[in-house]
């Protein structure tokens, strides 16, 4: 037994595929969050004995290359003392986790008593405790003013459930569902075992063992051949940070040096700005998946996802940076930090790689509206992801994608359906359309924005918000244009208009309330005079370009 | 004892009804992309296949080619005129609405929406399928913006109008719709599904000031919540209508011409059949009519084994389709066609992109691939000799030695073996470094993979175990990859039919007529208004008494189920439980909060029976079901168990199980007959099918003439064909 089969070497690699496909869908089916179930910002894994990533479904990427590091930051935690049955939750920012509300379910999965894999499975929990419902805190400083922090913990052992531990949790959570929301998890998670127990039991261990290996080095060999695509040598980029949340008018740097090898690339971000004195820090794994994600857009799409695909990327976060804050920091915004990083390297990689760097995607900036529905008494959360999906930026060849949505989700979160957004909070929606004139101009065109409006349906509504996007468009390359900016504007119903800062707390907002977000355009890319004269002909038909903006922007 | 129960068994098969004709010439046409399959069936013989080249600019044309030719073959023969008049029923599948979706060539239509979300159809709730691919570009919409208008009005989510309808505005929009040359207009409002009268009005309007246009209103098509689903379905029926009716009148004309003159019926998505007339008006039930047929006969072969479930799986030349059945074809509600939504109740079929002519690469780390991309009919394989240079899945079962070069399609087309070899040799065996025939094994073994993984998304994905279930390879290249399968899920009995390659319009033949009905009913179901939940049943039942009237089903002959949209009280995703209706009129929540725990286990592992959890209703369903006469079918004597008379030759052909080549017995499939048994490895060769029998696997002729490979030892499985054994 020591023959790679190349043949079942595909098979594994699909089965692992399959498997975790299968675990998505049982998240999706089962779930009660809109935020799980209809947006899906959750990630499925598939790991070995060590930790080593064999295969994920990233619905949400952001959340995605954060799995594997807790996985084994798990295994060396429990050391021996870990049993068949067992399932562990895990949320703590400050032993690799990304964001607080982001909590996991891990599961090790054990052959004739031996430890040979773990499945796992993160998703945005509708709630996680500390000061403000939903997790969104701008005024926090500190991780205790933001959650609960859930270091690794046995939340079941050897298949009985410990109801001491998971007491002590949910007494700590506002709201009910997100228990259920967590035994979806370890559902989706048993889901998983059982398949790839199929799967080793019909190849035996060291077959699995043997392929792992392999598998890991063909992916290592797809993703150093991309790499060898980008000419060698070092570059440099930037995003901006726009307000921590504290202090009005503040401005962060986020600086990327990329070395770029023969067979390996380096993201060094030693020269970005010190984190802030607020919750606008990024976690290292947060950050790093961010860099992933944008790096794993530039290259050949099907790369599997595996310890392999990772291997060649080398990634410097010095502790201390907006980017990897020391405890104990707040960091519940990290995740939304993915856009000006991904900003920061398609500046930096645009002059060596135009061909597959995109321009700037819309930044996100979102909103979270709770309060109590008149119709039920009970309390809700809702996230307005509606609201949230602007367009992306445009490459070489192809426009950008209209109402994508920020670049750390790529399309894999959904809005709401409408009518099911009018049954499950007490809103009214009046609007939701494409933005006329947002998208970038170039040769090839951003991605369309959105404009949204709707009625808010419960008294002393509170309102936060979290993003940006609303100082600095998304940017133009190669002489295409930037796009227009994000903004949220509350109208209360005597007429007094409110904006808010883009991280803010906005408590008593009075029912009746007009609500009203612009997710705004991507960037475009080149000349837009060079654009496509009969396309944009039936844009201007189409009525997302007005002939005033079409003879402005393209001369036509 | 045990004899008994397989002689009933048997005998169930010809579905008779007591004192019930079932004696008519029946034909079941299903027009697929290459071929237009029929099968004919009459009293006292045996069903009878005939293909036809399809004649994609007119496909009525290749029917009526095809019924020429099987007048021509009928002994004695007949005219197509003399042989039409004999015809009681021909059942239609149809893919006129399929292409014209996936090719996007459907009708210029308009949708008139409420203002503000004129944008939902092309904004698809703003997915992007491959999130890691920018060049991957959304799909154009059904409608062009500039034909989508929102004009004011409004109705709110409990179904009271917030805002009266603009009626200008609709005349307006109407203008539009005129001037640009509309072939078809849809209709729908936000929360229509809680009140229609909005979309009624303006549908009134349409009428009147565009009567030649093919309209679709959503409170019609589909009343249920769920925006996006709902202007989807809809816009995808205006879409396709217009096509669908003209397809319609060139086929009941030439039909007509030739003097057929009674019951033609369309076969839909939910694998029932349905009147040309409603099928004009609901044309996007049809979508899947080509593949619906499939899992109902797959039903009728496998109950001759005393089982009432089984998967039915079509493999063509680009794709593979596979679905489940218990009892009856499991049915969706969340379907797509071309990224496009479409929430009508459709089987659940799923396709993946794997067929004969799917072709195998290596990617950049060296892996083999099979597919997604084919090869297709022209120019086909390499071994086709049409020029194709890439090599295929049925190049890999030429180098194998499952398909013969002179015999394929019963020696009508020769295969090029040395081409087969060239493009394996050059494109896999030797940047893999491996023998031409470990390649092409490879390449086998790849396929049937992602074949077992389609497999598994309908049976696992749905809680179901699929070594439980009958395995029916459908396809003429079906049954050469289907024991691998089958040893990848583990499943111990296939059941080939004699009509395997022309499965679908077989099945067409056993559908009933069938109509479905939803409306949305959002309430805790331990807070039930049961009179208005009873008149809302009663009231769809009359409406699918009043359809069932109009196509002339006795009331005898009618059935009707009726089903609950339910979910944990804040879950998203509802399941959707079959209700006795007794149930309902006892006001009996706990018996349907039982079923409904029973049913959320089976699929998802657990129930939330223990803590009591609150159960809500969203949507009632009903069908309603109009029994057809179905064709009769006549058990073959017992013909021995010996084999040896259709003995062919021999041939060496690749054993997956032992990773070699070995000489195997091939038969002639023609000549073998119920009780006759194969041992594997072995190949049985038909005119349009081969049936490649494992290592693993033994054959034994059934009482219908199907194949039945069997697991080795495991003659448990098929007991009704063992009748010495049973007897002793």
């Amino acid at each position: 037994m020591s023959k790679i089969d190349p043949i079942l070497l595909s098979v594994y690699a699909r089965s692992f595929k399959a498997i975790t496909d299968e675990m998505s869908i049982s998240m999706a089916q089962t779930t009660r969050s809109p935020i799980l179930c209809e947006a899906k910002d959750y990630v499925t894994g598939l790991y070995d004995a060590d930790g080593n990533m064999l295969e994920q479904t990233e619905n949400l990427p952001i959340l995605a290359f954060s799995l594997a590091p807790v996985c084994k930051y798990i295994k060396e935690f429990f050391g021996d003392e870990l049993y068949p049955g067992d399932v562990i939750f895990h949320n703590d920012v400050f032993s690799l986790g990304n964001q607080n509300n982001d909590v996991a379910a891990f599961k090790p999965i054990f052959l004739d008593g031996e430890l040979v894999a773990w499945t796992a499975v993160k998703g945005h929990q509708a709630d996680i405790g500390g000061n403000v419902a939903g997790g969104y805190n701008p005024n926090a400083v500190e991780v205790w003013q933001e959650a609960l922090r859930i270091p690794p913990v046995k939340v079941v052992e050897r298949g009985k459930l410990r109801k001491d531990v998971w007491g002590l949790i949910f007494a700590n959570v506002r709201l009910d569902i997100v228990q259920h929301d967590m035994k979806a998890e370890m559902g989706a998670c048993t889901v998983g075992e059982r398949r790839m127990l199929e799967l080793l039991k019909k190849y035996g261990r060291p077959s699995f063992e043997l392929h792992k290996q392999a598998l890991f080095q063909a992916t290592r060999k797809m993703m150093e051949a991309e790499i060898a695509k980008i000419p060698p040598g070092q570059y440099a980029g930037e995003g901006y940070v726009y307000y921590d949340g504290r202090h009005p008018g503040s401005k962060f740097t986020i600086r990327v040096d990329i070395t770029v090898g023969e067979k390996s690339i380096k993201f060094d971000y030693t020269r970005t700005d010190a984190q802030t004195n607020g919750f606008v820090n990024g976690t290292f794994t947060s950050s790093a998946s961010a860099t992933i994600l944008t790096l794993l857009q530039m290259v050949n799409p099907d790369i599997p996802h595996n310890e392999g695909m990772v291997q060649p990327i080398e990634i410097i976060i010095p502790e201390g940076t907006i980017l990897n804050a020391a405890y104990p920091k707040a960091t519940t915004f990290g995740n939304h930090l993915c856009p000006p990083n991904a900003d920061a390297i398609q500046r930096a990689l645009a002059p060596v790689m135009p061909e597959r760097v995109t321009a700037g995607w819309n930044n996100l900036l979102a909103s979270l509206t709770t309060g109590i529905d008149p119709r039920s008494n009970e309390k809700y959360v809702d996230i307005g992801f509606m609201g949230l999906k602007g367009g992306s930026g445009a490459m070489k060849g192809t426009d950008g994608y209209d109402h994508i949505g920020m670049i750390d989700a790529s399309g894999g979160v959904l809005d709401q359906d409408y009518e099911m957004f009018e049954q499950q909070t007490p809103h009214t929606l009046i609007k939701h359309e494409l933005l006329v004139d947002s998208a970038g101009a170039g040769q090839w065109r951003g991605g369309l924005g959105v404009e949204t409006i709707f009625r808010i349906g419960s008294p002393d509504t509170q309102l936060v918000t979290f993003g940006d996007g609303d100082f600095e468009p998304a940017f133009g390359l190669f002489g295409g244009k930037d796009a227009g900016l994000n903004f949220i504007r509350l109208t209360y119903p005597d007429g007094t208009t409110v904006v808010p800062r883009n991280k803010d707390l906005i408590t008593g907002v009075p029912l009746g309330t007009l609500y009203h977000q612009v997710a705004s355009g991507g960037g475009g890319y080149g000349d837009p005079l060079l654009r496509d004269r009969a396309l944009l002909a039936q844009e201007v038909r189409d009525g997302v370009i007005t002939p005033e903006a079409a003879a402005r922007d393209y001369g036509l | 004892m045990i004899h008994k129960t397989g002689q009933a068994q048997v005998s169930m098969q010809s579905n008779a009804r007591p004192g019930e004709r079932c004696d008519e010439t029946k034909i079941g046409i299903d027009v697929g992309g290459t071929f237009t399959d029929f099968v004919l069936t009459r009293a006292g013989a045996d069903p009878v296949i005939f293909k036809s080249l399809s004649t994609p600019a007119d496909p009525s044309i290749a029917v009526v080619n095809g019924l020429r030719d099987i007048a021509a073959s009928m002994r004695p023969a007949l005219s197509l005129e003399e042989f039409a008049r004999t015809i009681d029923t021909i059942v239609h599948g149809t893919t006129v609405t399929t292409n014209a979706t996936l090719t996007g060539t459907g009708a210029k239509s308009a949708l008139l929406t409420t203002q503000g979300v004129r944008d939902a159809l092309e904004m698809r709730r703003g997915i992007r399928e491959e999130q890691y691919n920018n060049r991957y570009t959304n799909v154009a919409p059904l409608v062009p913006r500039y034909l989508r208008v929102g004009v004011a009005g409004r109705i709110d989510r409990n179904g009271q109008e917030a805002q009266a309808l603009d009626l200008e505005e609709v005349r307006q929009a109407i203008a539009l719709f005129k001037r640009e040359g509309v072939l078809a207009v849809s209709i729908c409002f936000m929360n229509s599904f809680a009140n229609a009268q909005h979309e009624q009005a303006a549908a009134e309007l349409v009428r009147r000031e565009l009567p030649g246009a093919y309209l679709s209103v959503s409170s019609s098509v589909l009343p249920s919540i769920r925006f996006y689903e709902r202007v989807s379905t809809t816009a995808l029926n205006s879409y396709v209508g217009p096509k669908l009716n003209h397809y319609l009148d060139q086929l009941v004309s030439r039909l007509k011409d030739i003097g057929f003159s009674k019951l033609l019926l369309i076969m839909q998505s939910n694998g029932g059949v349905i009147s040309p007339q409603l099928a004009r008006e609901k044309a996007a039930l049809t979508l899947l009519s080509g593949p619906a047929g499939g899992p109902v006969a797959g039903l009728f072969y496998v109950r001759v084994h005393g089982q009432n479930k089984c998967i039915t799986t079509d493999m063509g030349g680009t794709s593979f389709e596979a679905s489940v059945a218990v009892d009856s074809p499991l049915v969706k509600n969340d379907g797509e066609i071309a990224r496009h939504k479409i929430a009508l109740p459709m089987l659940d079929i799923h396709t993946i992109g794997a067929g004969g002519g799917s072709i195998g690469w290596l990617d950049q780390g060296g892996m083999l691939r099979m597919g997604p991309h084919s090869a297709g009919a022209d120019p086909g394989p390499a071994c086709y000799g049409k020029g194709g240079r890439l090599p295929a899945t049925t190049d890999a079962n030429v180098v194998l030695g499952y398909l013969d070069p002179g015999f394929f399609a019963g020696g009508k087309m020769r295969l090029d073996m040395a081409a087969a070899r060239a493009a394996i040799d050059e494109h896999i065996a030797r940047p893999m470094g491996l023998t031409i025939e470990e390649a092409a094994a490879g390449m086998y073994r790849v396929a049937c993979n992602n074949m077992a993984q389609g497999v598994r998304e309908v049976t696992i994905k749905r809680g179901f175990d699929p070594r439980e279930f009958p395995y029916i390879p459908a396809g003429g290249a079906g049954p050469i990859h289907s024991c691998l399968i089958c040893n990848e899920l583990e499943i111990p009995l296939q059941i080939v039919p004699r009509e395997s390659s022309v499965l679908c319009a077989f099945g067409m033949l056993l559908s009933e007529l069938k109509h479905d009905f939803v409306r949305t009913f959002v309430a805790r179901l331990d807070a039930v208004d049961w009179s208005r939940l009873g008149a809302m049943i009663d009231d769809m039942l009359l409406d699918g008494a009043r359809q069932l009237e109009q196509e002339q089903i006795a009331p005898a002959q009618r059935s009707h189920e009726v089903r609950l949209d339910c979910r944990y009280l804040k879950q998203y995703h509802e399941v959707s439980v079959a209700v006795p209706q007794q149930l309902i009129q006892a006001h009996d929540a706990g018996a349907i909060a039982q079923t409904f725990h029973a049913e959320h286990n089976r699929l998802y592992g657990y129930s939330l029976a223990q803590e009591n959890t609150a159960i809500e209703i969203i949507n009632v369903r009903v069908q309603a079901v109009g029994l057809t006469d179905k064709p009769s079918y006549r058990k073959q004597p017992w013909a021995g168990t010996g084999s040896d008379h259709a003995l062919k030759s021999q041939r060496s052909v690749y054993i997956p199980e032992s990773k070699a080549f070995a000489d195997v017995n091939v038969f002639d499939g023609h000549k073998l007959a119920y009780g006759n048994r194969v041992q594997g490895p072995a190949l049985i060769e038909q005119e349009t099918t081969a049936i490649f029998v494992s290592a693993s696997f033994d054959c034994v002729v059934d009482a219908l003439g199907s194949f039945a490979l069997f697991q080795k030892g495991r003659v448990d499985l098929v007991a009704s064909c063992m009748k010495e054994e049973l007897s002793i």
